[in-house]
């Protein structure tokens, strides 16, 4: 799942980048409100974690412009402005969450996942796709009575599919909310990924599960 | 002491009162005495005149004309009107029959003179006497051979009338005007009371009000209307010390929403800083990467308490000063120190323009610190390849201390701000948490505990000056 992550408090913006990625999320990050702003709106992020004091651009403003644009990206509002006020005026200027800090890192996973299953209307944070089972908290998979141990990024590209499951996904769509927006890979990494998870979780005499559409891109689960 | 308005009011009122009818109580009875006296002394003076006009003096004896004599007030044993007369030699010439064997006293007067006085009679009863000294007629004689007398002399009359009337009168008076005057001051003790209490109300209703307000509803003001001009300064002033100590309130809060956030932040950091750290095991370098992080954080924060801390202390004047003579040149080499490593890096350079021999009275250390919180401001927002100048001179009896940076970027209107407590040039900051806007405050204030004070000025090209004027 691909974040972005705009903070301008540089200790704070390192840790949750780091604890983030290893979180197995793909996370673009600034301290500049301006920059910030554009990541927002060139990029499909399926969650935004938002300061609100920032340099160049307040935060309200770039979460006014991100929501004109009609980016549906769930928006998290990360701040030190505690009042009653603060809170309301975040929320109706189309925050999803807004989150007081100093918090809890496990607190702040678990609202962003939170937000992650609202984006794809999943209510239940345990996936299952015929005898696949996706835990999304604990991020641990099984197939049948088998747990599976995936890399992260297999992880990450498995829970993006489930997410989806029953729909076609295409390639760019995969490249758009599992990779950073720096990193070097090409979308070629996509079907090479595809592959190492087809390895692991696809069984000898049980039904694939990883159709691969021509032309279109992937599905998990049954071909609709 | 407390006293009550209203009880002031009241005995001020009703002593004021007794006063003045106790004044012109004795004044109408006075009057009223005068003339029940006069009156009485008139007809008695009219008996004393009649009784010496009817004295004969007859062969060197004295004679009543019987009518006289036979007057109903001398018959009268009630209320007896009594006369009697002495010759020269102090004899009793003739005296009326009621007096029997007494005698009343004799009054000495000049010739034909009345003298009045007040006696009581063997009863004990109030008289009223008039003495008269007079010369008496002489008897007519139908006789040829009658030769006037050579021996006539001046007789004493006294005349006294039983007064027990007139006393019963003047009791009554006094008895009248004292009772009068005791339901008079009965009254107006009630009527004043009612004005006294109804003239209080609108400061009641003041006191009612000013009793609603609490420390949490400031804006509340007080709007008794209607109510008197003397109250209306009283509720005007009351309301502007409230609008002032509202601000004053809010100000405070908004310190305090302040602190809170500037500690927030690097507490935020700190936390997911060691919260992430901790969620797996990691090598040694990691590990003191991650510790050296904090400890900046920790710095950082401690640098913020401090200010505060200082801020809180010259608020509540809980700093001492320990003056001396400072070369300022030095001084502002060693606040520098510090810095030169930061500068290094972004290519700023420093000039410290300030002559050798200029000097000044003043605090070292707090001294140190203003200069040191300038310097940090400066190198902050310096540009990269910028300037960084002091110079220093003398203004009369005052040091004047400038300290400029090139690649300012703020406006005037925000330069007048800059001492402002949490103030920063971008306000939706650019340093959070290296920089909480306390610096410039605090120079501000321990300037001015140093008893001079701090001026920020913007020059075209980017130049801010910040000039400390402080005596020497």
């Amino acid at each position: 799942m691909r974040l972005l992550l705009i903070e301008d408090y540089r200790p704070l913006q390192q840790s949750l980048t780091k604890g983030l990625r290893e979180a197995g999320f793909a996370v673009d990050t600034t301290r500049d409100g301006r920059e910030g702003l554009w990541y927002a709106t060139g990029n499909e992020y399926d969650v935004i974690i938002l300061d609100l004091m920032l340099p160049c651009m307040d935060g309200l403003e770039i979460l006014k412009k991100i929501r004109a644009q009609g980016r549906k990206s769930h928006v998290l509002i990360l701040t030190a402005k505690d009042t009653l006020q603060d809170r309301v005026t975040g929320l109706d200027h189309g925050a999803d969450d807004y989150f007081v800090k100093p918090f809890a890192f496990e607190e702040l996973l678990a609202r962003v996942r939170a937000l992650l299953r609202r984006s794809y209307s999943q209510k239940n944070p345990r996936i299952s796709v015929k005898d696949l089972l996706i835990d999304l908290t604990s991020q641990r998979v099984w197939r049948g009575r088998e747990e599976i141990q995936l890399t992260p990024r297999e992880y990450v590209l498995l829970e993006y599919l489930a997410m989806r499951a029953g729909e076609t996904v295409s390639r760019t769509d995969i490249w758009e909310h599992v990779y950073e927006f720096n990193s070097s890979a090409s979308s070629n990494v996509v079907d090479v990924y595809i592959g190492y998870l087809r390895k692991k979780i696809e069984q000898p005499g049980k039904p694939p599960l990883i159709h691969t559409v021509r032309g279109r891109g992937y599905i998990l689960g049954a071909q609709s | 002491m407390t006293f009550s308005l209203k009880a002031r009011l009241l005995t001020g009122i009703i002593a004021g009162m007794i006063l003045l009818l106790t004044v012109f109580s004795l004044l109408i009875y006075g009057v009223i005495r005068n003339a029940l006296v006069k009156q009485f002394d008139t007809s008695l003076a009219s008996v004393a005149r009649m009784l010496a006009a009817s004295a004969e003096f007859d062969n060197d004896k004295i004679e009543l004309e019987f009518e006289v004599q036979q007057m109903p007030e001398f018959q009268n044993a009630e209320h007896p009107t009594h006369y009697q007369f002495w010759g020269p030699d102090n004899t009793v010439a003739a005296k009326s029959p009621l007096l029997g064997t007494e005698d009343l006293s004799r009054i000495e007067s000049s010739l034909n003179t009345l003298v009045f006085g007040t006696s009581r009679d063997k009863n004990g009863q109030p008289q009223r006497t008039a003495g008269l000294k007079f010369m008496p007629r002489i008897a007519d004689s139908e006789d040829k051979n009658y030769r006037s007398p050579t021996n006539v002399q001046a007789l004493t009359l006294v005349v006294a009338r039983d007064a027990s009337d007139l006393q019963g009168q003047l009791r009554f008076l006094r008895w009248l005007l004292l009772i009068a005057s005791a339901a008079v001051i009965a009254l107006s003790f009630l009527i004043a009371d009612i004005i006294v209490r109804q003239g209080l109300r609108p400061l009641n209703s003041i006191a009612a009000e000013i009793a609603t307000i609490r420390e949490d509803n400031l804006t509340a003001r007080i709007t008794a209307e209607h109510v008197p001009a003397e109250v209306v300064q009283i509720k005007n002033r009351l309301n502007e010390l409230l609008s002032r100590l509202q601000s004053s309130f809010n100000r405070e809060r908004q310190f305090n929403a302040d602190v809170a956030h500037e500690l927030r932040t690097p507490l935020a950091g700190l936390r997911s800083t060691i919260e992430v750290t901790l969620i797996r095991a990691r090598d040694n370098d990691e590990y003191k990467k991650v510790l050296s992080d904090c400890h900046a954080i920790v710095e950082n924060m401690q640098t913020m308490v401090n200010n505060l801390m200082m801020l809180a202390r010259l608020d509540t004047k809980q700093i001492s000063f320990n003056t001396e003579q400072i070369k300022l040149a030095e001084l502002v080499n060693s606040c520098w120190r510090p810095f030169s490593d930061r500068t290094l890096e972004r290519k700023i350079s420093f000039d410290n323009n300030i002559e050798p021999e200029i000097t000044c009275e003043a605090d070292r250390q707090n001294l140190s610190i203003v200069l040191s919180n300038i310097l940090d401001n400066a190198v902050e927002y310096a540009d990269e390849g910028g300037q960084i100048r002091t110079t220093a001179r003398r203004i009369d009896d005052s040091v004047e201390v400038a300290v400029s940076n090139t690649g300012c970027q703020l406006t005037s209107e925000q330069v007048s701000q800059i001492f402002d407590c949490f103030w920063r040039g971008d306000l939706s900051r650019s340093d959070t948490g290296t920089h909480c806007g306390l610096g410039l405050a605090l120079v501000q204030r321990l300037i001015r505990a140093l008893g001079g004070h701090a001026t920020a000025e913007l020059q075209p090209g980017g130049i801010f000056i910040v000039r400390l004027i402080f005596s020497t």
